[in-house]
């Protein structure tokens, strides 16, 4: 297997929603191992182009393609076991958690999509959960009792529980303090170097971009910029 | 951290009781005697249908007959029980029978859009601007009066409110991301709609479907009342009004109403109950979908 | 730059009324904020200590769910029914103004002369606070008017306004439920200027916002500043407070646990969780503070950072007092630059 199909390949998206172009051409990859970043203002795409790239919306035009395989459709038209490669973190816990769960089957969630029973699930999860930073008494509740860090957490633990081997951050520290940030930052790279995943890092923090990532590429208006090596 | 969202406050008072709690405590009563009486009456006080005492025709109310008698020399008060009975069993299942419909066609029109929710909607519209009533009775003409006749057309005359709530949640709880989350997680579409769909939709539909009791009873009411019902010699709140006309000019007012008021305050019962349920959901779904 | 540190500053100087320092517009003394859940009492703000003057901006920082969103809302009075609150909140906008205690001058003073005229909030979710059947521009225009604007007037300075805070003038012709949420952030934010209160608290002002307009926003509260107004800006982030404040107050498990001014706390913060919040930013080392912020349903009887400190000894079993570091005050046993 040469290095060139060892990554999560965007090829040519474009996007529209009634009409309005919100993606042209877009083209980005994501290498196993590496941490790309992605700079650009709201309206930009780059949420569109996660999504894309998640394999939960398909594009008008252009393909994505993982580890060399082209994926044809998206969302439910793609086997699980492929959609599971690629983990979304979203910017906003709250909306991404369903809040009729507990905070350990939000957790536990994707291995019971998979077939997991429940008891082998649930330890799984507290142990994701242990991970993470989260104290085992947190986990019986329900989203709306705990906080935006604590959620974000638990979340981040559903998509390790995944075992993505790319994992797409869309600004998911950006409502984190600071030290929740570096707890989920750290967690994510012990991650990335144990399993060699490559991360793509939606962000307009540039402090994080310098200190994270390994090259950025900006974004603006559906297309994308001549990419900025460090 | 424990949460601070602010809109979830419990207010102290002075008093021992919070304010309706005292009418919802009545409610409660009201309900658990109907159904008591209902499932208890077969067992401990037996009626016999076909039954008529020509010889106490239109008594007033007494110890003997604490509601009096009718124009067949019936109790009335044993009757209304009996008619309530039937009125809620009609009720509770020409009920059912709207929400399943309902919801078999919000979930078609919220999960697959496009030009079949469209289409199902606008159905939904057209029936909706047709007095339902008129509606129903037009549905028990076209089969013969019979019980299945009436639960049908109370069916399919109420099952549009819960269609377009269905339709609703569904469209706003699968653009949410947590929706893309479980797809992400590798969630079938059955599972996606077993396990985080539904689970939202449920409450609210059982809810409509408790609200949707007292008007099928009404319904039940008004087509027995115009003689469309059940066949007039069962006991229904509605026959028992119907009947009861013919002595109210004759003076024996407590013929039409008992079996008027019981059928007022269990549906009222009812309807406080459903209603303090729902305030109970109300801000629990608010905080729970705080975004 | 090793501070001096002085042993607790008195109670009785903190009594002295506002008027003593012209310049002062807010002064927070004792305000104890504590919410009755079924199970629970929930310590929310626990003597809060704090002054603002004119000019000035305050960044008032600290964790999500550490009370500092409450500290707003008590401040405004918009707290729910089952709120405790204790202790004075003084606002004077003017050295001739009367001052007013916040916390028990009641709602009707407060509804008529204190919010949105002396006192602004730009609220942390707009979505909630956005009337959803009024246009953007309706909502400016009406504002303006009640604050004596005449039409024209209000016209013109709605679509100022707009461009002010970054919004396409075109973009106020929306309905709130239409904007997006950074658009509906900046729409709730020109709001809060219409009415051009003398004291401003922006709560988490920048969130969903992209990195140029967080800039441009805070730049905008930043001059409000310049001009002669005082703003209180809640926020997690720490780069925030960085580019504007003037003064940095630190929050802790519902208590304000250092206070310096802006360049002071970011070159030689003085108390531990301090330091360790600006370890953790990309810039520095980048590292997690270890442990986990008590439950405000269970704060312990001495400092609440104690378990997660570094530094802790044993008479850290006991709540520490305010001392003076500098320019500045910290609530800690063992600050920096002092003995042990």
């Amino acid at each position: 297997m040469t290095t060139h199909s060892r990554r999560l390949a965007a090829h040519e998206i474009t996007v529209s929603f009634d009409g309005t172009p919100v993606l042209t051409d877009v083209s980005l990859h994501i290498a196993r191992g590496e941490t790309v970043g992605l700079r650009g203002a709201s309206g930009s795409g780059k949420s569109t182009l996660a999504r894309v790239l998640a394999l939960l919306h398909r594009p008008d035009r252009g393909h994505v393609s993982l580890d060399g395989q082209p994926i044809a459709g998206a969302r439910h038209q793609v086997a699980p076991r492929i959609r599971t490669r690629v983990a979304l973190l979203f910017q906003s816990p709250r909306a991404a958690a369903d809040p009729r769960f507990r905070l350990i089957d939000v957790i536990a969630e994707p291995l019971r999509a998979l077939g997991t029973d429940r008891d082998e699930a649930r330890r799984r999860a507290r142990e994701l959960a242990d991970l993470v930073g989260l104290t085992a008494d947190l986990l019986d509740r329900r989203p709306h009792a705990v906080s935006d860090g604590q959620l974000q957490r638990a979340c981040l633990a559903r998509a390790l529980a995944q075992q993505p081997d790319y994992l797409l951050c869309d600004e998911a520290t950006a409502m984190l303090d600071a030290s929740t940030q570096a707890q989920v930052a750290a967690v994510i790279m012990s991650y990335q170097r144990e399993r060699d995943a490559g991360v793509l890092l939606i962000s307009h923090d540039q402090a994080l971009l310098d200190r994270w990532a390994d090259r950025v590429v900006d974004i603006a208006a559906g297309r994308i910029m001549a990419p900025a090596e460090r | 951290m424990t949460d601070l969202t602010l809109p979830r406050a419990l207010s102290r008072r002075r008093l021992p009781w919070r304010p309706g709690q005292l009418g919802f405590a009545v409610a409660v009563a009201i309900l658990v005697t109907a159904v008591a009486a209902c499932l208890l009456a077969p067992v401990l006080w037996p009626l016999d249908q076909t039954a008529v005492h020509l010889d106490r025709t239109r008594l007033a109310p007494s110890w003997a007959h604490p509601a009096g008698t009718d124009d067949l020399g019936r109790d009335v008060l044993h009757r209304s029980v009996y008619g309530l009975r039937v009125s809620l069993l009609v009720g509770a299942i020409a009920a059912l029978v709207a929400t399943v419909i309902g919801g078999v066609v919000g979930t078609i029109a919220g999960t697959l859009g496009g030009v079949i929710d469209r289409i199902l909607m606008r159905a939904v519209d057209t029936i909706a601007a047709l007095p339902h009533l008129l509606l129903g009775i037009f549905i028990v003409a076209m089969l013969r009066p019979s019980l299945s006749a009436v639960i049908l057309s109370i069916g399919l005359t109420h099952w549009l409110t819960t269609a377009r709530i269905v339709r609703s949640e569904l469209l706003s709880l699968r653009t949410r991301p947590f929706i893309d989350a479980a797809i992400n997680g590798g969630a079938s579409r059955w599972r996606v709609m077993t396990r985080h769909l539904l689970p939202h939709v449920l409450p609210r539909m059982a809810l409509a479907t408790t609200l949707m009791v007292p008007h099928a009873v009404w319904h039940e009411t008004a087509l027995s009342f115009l003689g469309l019902g059940l066949p007039p010699h069962l006991a229904s709140l509605g026959n028992m009004m119907n009947d009861g006309q013919r002595s109210l000019l004759a003076g024996a007012w407590w013929a039409s109403l008992v079996p008027g008021a019981v059928m007022i305050v269990v549906t009222l019962a009812l309807a406080a109950v459903a209603a303090r349920w729902r305030e109970h959901l109300n801000p629990r779904l608010r905080s729970e979908l705080e975004l | 730059m090793t501070g001096t540190v002085t042993e607790a500053t008195s109670p009785a100087a903190a009594t002295a009324t506002v008027s003593d320092d012209r310049h002062r517009v807010l002064r927070v003394d004792g305000l104890t904020v504590r919410f009755r859940l079924r199970d629970a009492l929930v310590h929310a703000v626990t003597d809060l200590r704090l002054t603002l003057r004119r000019g000035e901006l305050l960044a008032v920082v600290g964790e999500s769910g550490c009370g500092k969103s409450v500290l707003a809302h008590t401040l405004l009075g918009l707290l729910p029914r089952n709120a405790t609150v204790s202790g004075h909140a003084y606002l004077q906008v003017s050295p001739d103004a009367d001052p007013v205690d916040l916390i028990h001058c009641g709602e009707r003073r407060l509804a008529r002369e204190v919010r949105g005229r002396q006192l602004g909030l730009i609220p942390q979710s707009p979505a909630t606070a956005l009337t959803p059947v009024r246009t953007g521009r309706r909502l400016l225009e009406e504002t303006l008017r009640a604050h004596g604007h005449s039409r024209e007037q209000a016209a013109a300075q709605a679509e100022q306004l707009a461009v002010d805070v970054g919004l396409n003038p075109h973009d106020l012709d929306r309905y709130p439920f239409e904007l997006s949420g950074g658009m509906a952030q900046r729409l709730a934010t020109a709001l809060a200027l219409a009415s051009d209160p003398a004291v401003l608290i922006a709560d988490e002002p920048t969130t969903g916002l992209d990195r140029s307009l967080v800039d441009h926003t805070l730049d905008l509260l930043r001059r409000r500043c310049d001009a002669g107004h005082a703003v209180l800006l809640i926020t997690h982030d720490l780069s925030a407070a960085r580019r504007v404040a003037d003064t940095v107050a630190v929050m802790y498990a519902s208590r304000i646990v250092e206070r310096q001014p802006a360049d002071q706390f970011f070159s030689a913060p003085a108390h531990p969780y301090s330091a360790a919040l600006l370890d953790a930013l990309p810039d520095r080392k980048f590292q997690p503070i270890p442990g986990h912020p008590p439950m405000l349903t269970a704060l312990p009887a001495g400092c609440a950072y104690a378990p997660r400190c570094p530094l802790a000894i044993d008479r850290c079993g006991a709540l520490p007092a305010d001392r003076i570091v500098d320019a500045g005050t910290v609530a800690c046993h063992r600050p920096r630059g002092a003995s042990a």
